[in-house]
């Protein structure tokens, strides 16, 4: 076979392959317009180098519980005058100014969202460049050693047990697909499911192709949908004015996050959609879900929840507070991981014998 | 108090118990008729002893007066262990005045407090004494305390009485529902074993007795199958999954076998032929109980909340909630001491849930955490419910009627809350609140069904 004839051959193939390709998306995951995908991983985004010395010139914050109860009781005391103090700020961080130093983050870079369109003198520059960038709750994250990668406390469990709990089975459905390249409008239905996760052979990692009812009961609240298109293989929404996403660090713990003009900024596979969840977040969401992971842990991370507040409402850098005008909420991002996944549909599922929803009965309905 | 004592000790001696009208019925409702109660193993007992089937616990052990039966039994703590190891006790005569720093990421050594009206740990659950001339019988024994006295204990667990419990067959000092991890060890009611085949097992639940597999699969039965008889086949029998019974197993007392052809044995509780469900993920789920003409299985029913209460969905689940629709939470404290003393009664130390519902300032607790005050004239039908007349300047219980008092509503003796920051039906933003999730000092939606943690 001639040189030419092996290139023409190549060619071809190749050009079959990628046609091949194309019917098997649309075969695939791909399937009537619709892809789905599910939450897999997901972390409060922090931009972090090997070191730290960029971002963190101070070190990590060293003000933990342990530490602060330390160098307020030196000598203990009463329960009520010491320990109980410090529990009743958790719940009621503002009824005490803070009281220990808290370290922010300097340097200029950082993941995250171009939130309101401008180029601030606060605003952080992407890894890759773009300017604009918003993320304040950044500014007290990224010297926390818990919202640090890979083994932070809050940063490792609350992805790590994120596949286990049903609670936290959050769902995108991108529909009206032409092609997972390029796609001038798309909706995005934001959805949970109620199966587990399928996992690959090591167990620990969510494998595509896996199928999810919808929670249609508990989760109805959480159906909610957005606008966008497909650019290069990017799925970009326009922002939703209030985006309520589920998401519990631990068991027994659910908390909603309720996000402000939240978007997403996802790249799109057939087999997965990684990227960013941006918005703002209520200083007390954000304080809550914190909460969540009980003071214990907390004091691994040296993460003290009062001082946590006040460092918050320092950065907070939208919504200001119609009387007072200082900011209730804070530019923040997720990252995000999700798998392809099949979502089944009700009416998918007619002659499969499903579970029905029956309401809970009042006396007056007995 | 003697006379009704001794009253109620006659209502309450015998194994029944009468549970009052169901008054909230919840989503995917219990389906045990409602005085039906648990049967449970005739173990072999000393003298002086008798069974009570409690509306929650199931059977317990009681002693002649009536009064419940309890095991503490020992619990690791991130930081050392706690509570009574095997066939010792670790409840002493002496008042701890100090904190143990056990699950705390602070120090311990701390004064706890009202030291003054502390009282030690044999005061609050007093050790059940041995005779001298008492002797082991099955999976009783005896034990010697460290002041040489002997202490009965069942299955290797000394046992106890409780103060928090006033009358016969009341089980307020401890419960065998799950607390989940990280949650103080907790004193739990001593009873005889379910009278259950094996490969299942039964747990207390807010709903009810559960029947599970002994994996903690939940267990259930179809309208459509008849008395002993499996109507369910080919693609139903796929769906939910027969639990077979080996061929060595008999038919006793409420549990029967099924002949679902030549050989294949299927297990029968009160004539309903039993399944698990190929759906069901994780443990102890409800959703099959979903499913039209399917229900989980319960040995007995626990009393309804009363009218005065609903039932809210949320994102997490089934909550009961007042009659706005408000999400109604419960209070759990366990101090964090040598001796777990519970401090989530009336009776407790009432600084530590001022922490947390108010940063010690009790208007401000009023105000974030309301009690559910009680509708004029309504009471409550089953002793799980009550209302109880509470100071709420001091969060003491209080004389009915007195001056300022509230008559609240109470699950298990502890008053319920509502949270001030939950506007509208469904909310839960207290869940939670407090130490360890609400565990040891804080608060906790009353969930009648929740999506639970791992897996669920």
């Amino acid at each position: 076979m001639s040189i030419l004839s092996k290139t023409f051959t190549t060619v071809s193939l190749c050009a079959l392959m990628a046609a091949a390709g194309a019917r098997a998306d649309e075969a695939g995951p791909l399937k009537g317009g619709r892809i789905g995908y599910v939450v897999a991983d997901a972390h409060f985004s922090v931009y972090q180098t090997a070191d730290g010395k960029a971002e963190c010139p101070q070190g990590l914050n060293p003000h933990g519980p342990r530490e602060i109860f330390k160098a307020l009781w030196p000598n203990g005391g009463k329960m009520e005058d010491t320990i109980l103090v410090r529990e009743g700020l958790n719940s009621f961080p503002a009824d005490h100014p803070a009281q220990f130093p808290y370290i922010e983050t300097s340097g200029n870079t950082a993941l995250g969202l171009n939130l309101d369109g401008k180029v601030g003198p606060k605003d952080f520059t992407s890894p890759e460049g773009e300017k604009g960038i918003d993320n304040a709750f950044y500014r007290v994250t990224g010297c926390n050693t818990g919202f640090r990668g890979p083994d932070g406390q809050v940063q490792l469990f609350a992805s790590k047990f994120l596949r286990g709990f049903q609670y936290n089975r959050m769902m995108i459905e991108i529909s009206g697909v032409d092609s997972l390249s390029d796609d001038p409008s798309v909706d995005v239905t934001i959805m949970r499911g109620r199966d587990p996760i399928l996992l690959d052979a090591t167990g620990e990692r969510a494998a595509p192709g896996g199928s999810q009812r919808i929670d249609e009961r508990y989760g109805k609240p959480l159906i909610q949908h957005l606008k966008g298109k497909i650019e290069g293989g990017v799925l970009v929404t326009e922002p939703e004015k209030d985006i309520t996403w589920a998401w519990q660090i631990e068991g027994g713990h659910p908390r909603a996050l309720h996000i402000r003009d939240m978007r997403l900024r996802l790249s799109l596979t057939p087999t997965k959609a990684d990227g960013l969840m941006g918005g703002y977040f209520d200083v007390s969401t954000l304080l809550d879900w914190t909460n969540g992971y009980a003071t214990h842990h907390l004091a691994y991370d040296r993460l003290d929840s009062p001082e946590f507040y006040w460092a918050m409402r320092r950065v907070a850098d939208a919504y200001p507070d119609p009387k007072t005008g200082e900011n209730t909420a804070l530019s923040s991002a997720i990252t995000l991981n999700m798998t392809q996944v099949f979502i089944q549909h009700p009416e998918e599922s007619a002659g499969k014998q499903v579970a029905v929803a029956k309401p809970a009965q009042t006396p007056s309905e007995r | 108090m003697k006379n009704t004592f001794r009253l109620a000790a006659a209502l309450f001696s015998v194994s029944t118990f009468t549970v009052g009208h169901a008054e909230v019925s919840f989503a995917a409702e219990p389906r045990a008729a409602a005085h039906t109660v648990e049967s449970y193993v005739k173990v072999p007992m000393p003298p002086g002893f008798q069974v009570i089937v409690n509306e929650l616990e199931g059977p317990v052990f009681a002693d002649a007066k009536g009064k419940t039966l309890y095991t503490w039994p020992v619990k690791a703590m991130r930081n050392g262990y706690a509570a009574d190891p095997e066939n010792k006790s670790v409840c002493g005569d002496k008042v701890v005045l100090k904190s143990a720093g056990l699950m705390s990421p602070y120090p311990g050594g701390l004064d706890l407090p009202d030291p003054e009206t502390r009282v030690s740990c044999v005061a609050y659950w007093p050790p059940v004494y041995a005779a001298d001339d008492a002797k082991p019988v099955g999976s009783w024994t005896i034990i010697t305390r460290e002041d040489g006295k002997r202490q009965w204990a069942y299955d290797k667990h000394a046992l106890y009485t409780s103060m928090l419990d006033r009358v016969p067959g009341d089980v307020l000092g401890g419960s065998t529902m799950s607390r989940r991890g990280d949650s103080p060890a907790a004193r739990e009611p001593a009873g005889p074993p379910p009278a259950i085949p094996p490969g299942f097992r039964v747990v207390s639940t807010v709903r009810g007795r559960m029947l599970l597999t002994d994996t903690r699969y939940s267990v259930y039965e179809s309208d459509n199958d008849g008395p002993n008889k499996s109507n369910c086949v080919n693609d139903c029998a796929r769906t939910w999954l027969p639990i077979l019974a080996p061929h060595s197993a008999q038919s006793q007392g409420e549990w029967s076998i099924v002949e679902r052809g030549a050989g294949v044995r299927q297990w029968a509780f009160r004539k309903k032929p039993l399944y698990t469900y190929s759906e069901d993920e994780a443990a102890a789920k409800l959703d099959g109980g979903d499913v039209p003409g399917w229900h989980n299985v319960y040995t007995q029913v626990a009393p309804a909340a009363p009218k005065d209460f609903t039932i809210q969905a949320t994102l997490n689940g089934d909550v009961l909630a007042d009659a706005r629709g408000k999400t109604v939470y419960y209070y759990s404290c366990g101090e964090d001491s040598a001796d777990m003393t519970p401090c989530d009664t009336m009776e407790s130390p009432q600084q530590y849930r001022f922490a947390v519902c108010g940063n010690g300032d009790v208007a401000k607790c009023l105000r974030t955490w309301a009690y559910v005050e009680a509708t004029p004239g309504m009471n409550s039908t089953s002793r799980l419910w009550s209302t109880v007349w509470v100071d709420p300047n001091t969060g003491r219980r209080a004389q009915p009627h007195q001056q300022g008092a509230l008559n609240v509503w109470a699950y298990r003796d502890r008053p319920v809350y509502t949270y001030a920051q939950d506007r509208a039906p469904g909310d839960f933003l207290g869940n939670n609140t407090g130490e360890w999730h609400g565990r040891w000092n804080g608060y906790q939606a009353f969930w009648i069904r929740d999506l639970g943690g791992r897996g669920g």
